[in-house]
């Protein structure tokens, strides 16, 4: 695609002649530089998994969060330009939060995750009279995990504002290398326990640094227990399972 | 004494009459909750005044194969109410591909009448179906949103003389050897709602014509309807 | 300070001020049962025939399922009242006694406008506050005579009428029907259909037919003529079984609850 590079790749909604918006397309590859990020889905809950970048031994790991709740059913993994996920995980929760006022009951987690979705293109000079939020895309893609009367989902969103639903996904710097490792290993009966391992596994072929109980976070969602992030204590016990 | 003539301050506080938005047409709709059914019983007269407009013009609205929505107060709010209920379902099923539960439905009821806090639609709903577990569930509402599920319930024309009759044959209260937990069968309910309306027709001159008993379980919504005396 | 002596008849308005006065408060009044009624007179070959329905309302709620509308005014005379229950019945047996010592005292029979003048005198002396509505039928020497007497004293002489909040539909009825010269059994029977009709579609009545013939030294009162409304039978029975009804016996209850209600005396 950079071959083809032209003018037509400043203005963020204007389409090439080949029929392409090329800042949606670099707001893509802006995700390959971010750390990777894992999801699978089980029978018994979604799992999520993410690398932290510690690049400096004075940095705090604790304050790197790149999984967050968006509702006690549903999470969210993040990664890219992660600022740009907190507009979308701020939409994400009034909208969760406006249907349970709505419904008295949790939102489906493919509403959620088409709420976050519906942002996504709202960038640009803005039709007239429409007031445009954004100057540019985002930069970041999402892995939404949760759980719903139709059981245990994972979701995809990127920059362009499609989702897709998956078993298994890796997005991120290694999200090559990790997505066909998961596409050798996962199978669909696969159980909660065994996906922590295969998440953590995964990550640890693609990550630069030493995997350990302070570089990567975990959580799940389950129909039982909604949405928990491990603590470093039970992330250590899933990495000596491994 | 000053506090007494407070209390008992009157309604109208001067004596010309305002022009009101908001007409009576009489009527009464109750409904019983079972163990795995619900039943919604309404009468089909329409009035204004001392005038019928109508012998049968029903004011329990079918609004899916799961939920009957049972009115009385103003019947051109009570429809309109119900049109933006029917909307409301719809665009739920598009955005989140599933039909709306009847405890979602209730909810949204009682927004969609709270948000008319201040010009209240003149209605007094109650709306039947079965929730999650496929129990029967009846949620009865004032004018302007407040929401009780319960297991029986009475609004209307009628209202005061049917009510304290559910109370005594439905809710068992203040009975010796009665357990007020159990729920009526759907034949012992039906009798009720039938006796209730007969009843009433006899002592209210809002209430008859015809009734329409809606019978809502897993298979769907059954109705059947009944003459009442037209006088 | 003495009393002052009380009036033995006529109304007694000591408590008009005082009523006033809690009115302007915002104490509401107590309501008068009404006879939101259906009534009808018509003038047929041989006589007279009255109609009414039988019920009576309070508000909304029927207080009487079979009231009795149509009230005996004198041997030849029977008059059907709308409008408050009370002023209806008092009014009528009033007059009905003053007729009577009139035909004592005159030796003859009442008149029927000798009637219909007392009556609009004693309502027009109220200024309306009676809210007797009359349709007064008879027959005396000069033949049968129909009368209404509105509540504020004023009358008509007509040969088929109707008062009451189903005088419309009753009315409809007449003006379609009715013809000189109708027969005893054609009179009754669109007396009848008036009255229904007042039943079917006033909220104000209801129930069944009265009706009361009036000939020549004749009159037939058809108590329940028609009967179209029938209550029809209950699904179940109600009744509890024995000791359903909570109660504090006082003998248990002595010395345990100091509370408990004393149902001895």
């Amino acid at each position: 695609m950079f071959l083809t590079r032209s003018e037509y790749d400043r203005g963020v909604n204007t389409f090439s002649p080949e029929g392409r918006l090329f800042q949606v397309e670099y707001a893509i590859e802006a995700i390959k530089l971010g750390t990777t990020a894992i999801g699978i889905r089980t029978g018994e809950g979604a799992l999520l998994a993410v690398e932290k970048r510690i690049t400096s031994p004075l940095l705090v790991a604790d304050s790197i969060e790149k999984i967050l709740e968006i509702d006690g059913h549903v999470a969210c993994a993040m990664s890219g330009l992660t600022a740009d996920s907190r507009t979308m995980i701020e939409h994400a929760r009034v909208e969760a939060l406006n249907h349970t006022f709505s419904y008295q009951e949790p939102i489906p987690v493919e509403s959620v995750t088409q709420a976050v979705c519906d942002l996504a293109l709202r960038f640009g000079e803005g039709a007239d009279g429409q007031e445009s939020t954004m100057s540019r895309p985002f930069g970041v893609a999402l892995l939404i995990a949760g759980v719903d009367e139709r059981g245990p989902q994972l979701y995809h969103t990127d920059p362009s504002g499609t989702f897709l639903r998956y078993e298994a996904k890796a997005i991120g710097a290694g999200s090559e290398g990790a997505q066909s490792a998961l596409q050798e290993q996962y199978h669909r009966d696969i159980s909660l326990a065994d996906a922590e391992v295969l998440a953590l596994k995964v990550l640890k072929q693609v990550m630069e640094e030493k995997l350990s109980n302070t570089n990567v976070q975990l959580a799940k969602v389950t129909k039982e227990a909604g949405y928990q992030i491990y603590t470093t204590d039970e992330l250590q016990a899933v990495i000596s399972r491994m | 004494m000053r506090t007494a003539t407070a209390v008992a301050a009157p309604i109208e506080a001067h004596g010309h009459n305002h022009w009101s938005p908001y007409v009576d047409n009489g009527g009464t709709t109750l409904a019983i909750a079972g163990e795995d059914y619900v039943l919604v019983a309404s009468d089909t007269r329409q009035s204004d005044g001392y005038a019928i407009n109508s012998r049968y013009e029903p004011k329990a609205f079918v609004l899916s194969n799961n939920a009957v929505l049972g009115t009385s107060g103003c019947v051109a709010d009570a429809k309109r109410l119900c049109e933006v209920l029917e909307q409301r379902a719809q665009l739920y099923q598009h955005k989140h591909d599933r039909q709306i539960s009847t405890p979602a439905l209730a909810r949204l009821l009682s927004n969609t009448m709270y948000n008319r806090r201040m010009l209240p639609y003149y209605v007094f709903p109650v709306l039947a179906g079965l929730d999650s577990e496929g129990r029967g569930a009846a949620y009865a509402y004032d004018a302007i949103g407040s929401m009780e599920r319960v297991t029986n319930s009475c609004f209307g024309s009628a209202e005061t003389l049917i009510q304290p009759f559910l109370d005594n044959q439905v809710a068992r209260n203040n009975q010796r050897g009665a357990d007020p937990e159990r729920l009526l069968t759907r034949q012992e309910a039906l009798k009720i709602a039938i006796d209730a309306f007969t009843s009433a027709t006899e002592r209210d001159i809002y209430t008859g014509d015809y009734l329409e008993i809606f019978i809502i379980d897993a298979a769907g919504v059954h109705k059947e309807t009944r003459e009442l005396k037209h006088d | 300070m003495a009393l002052p002596a009380e009036a033995s008849t006529g109304f007694k308005f000591d408590n008009v001020k005082r009523n006033q006065l809690l009115g302007d408060k915002g104490y509401k009044l107590p309501t008068a049962t009404k006879t939101g009624t259906t009534i009808v007179g018509l003038i047929f070959k041989d006589g007279v025939v009255l109609g009414a329905d039988t019920r009576a309302t309070a508000g909304t709620i029927v207080a009487d399922k079979n009231c009795e509308k149509i009230h005996y005014l004198a041997p030849n005379m029977y008059c059907c009242g709308a409008g408050t229950a009370a002023d209806t019945e008092f009014t009528t047996s009033m007059i009905s006694s003053q007729l009577a010592l009139h035909s004592l005292n005159t030796g003859r029979e009442a008149r029927v406008v000798t009637a219909m003048t007392m009556l609009k005198q004693y309502l027009f002396r109220y200024q309306g506050h009676i809210g007797a509505a009359l349709v007064l039928g008879g027959y005396d020497v000069t033949g049968p005579h129909l009368f209404t007497i509105y509540p504020h004293g004023s009358t008509d002489k007509l040969p088929f009428v109707t008062m009451g909040s189903g005088s419309l539909a009753a009315m409809s009825v007449f003006e379609s029907r009715w013809r000189e010269g109708l027969s005893r059994e054609e009179g009754i029977e669109l007396v009848k259909d008036a009255i229904e009709a007042g039943v079917f579609n006033d909220l104000g009545s209801g129930s069944n037919v009265d009706v009361c013939v009036l000939t020549k030294g004749n009159v037939e009162y058809l108590r329940g003529y028609s009967r179209p409304n029938e209550r029809v039978f209950k699904e179940q029975s109600y009744k509890f079984a024995p000791g359903t009804t909570e109660f504090i016996d006082p003998a248990a209850a002595q010395g345990e609850d100091a509370t408990a209600m004393d149902v001895s005396a």
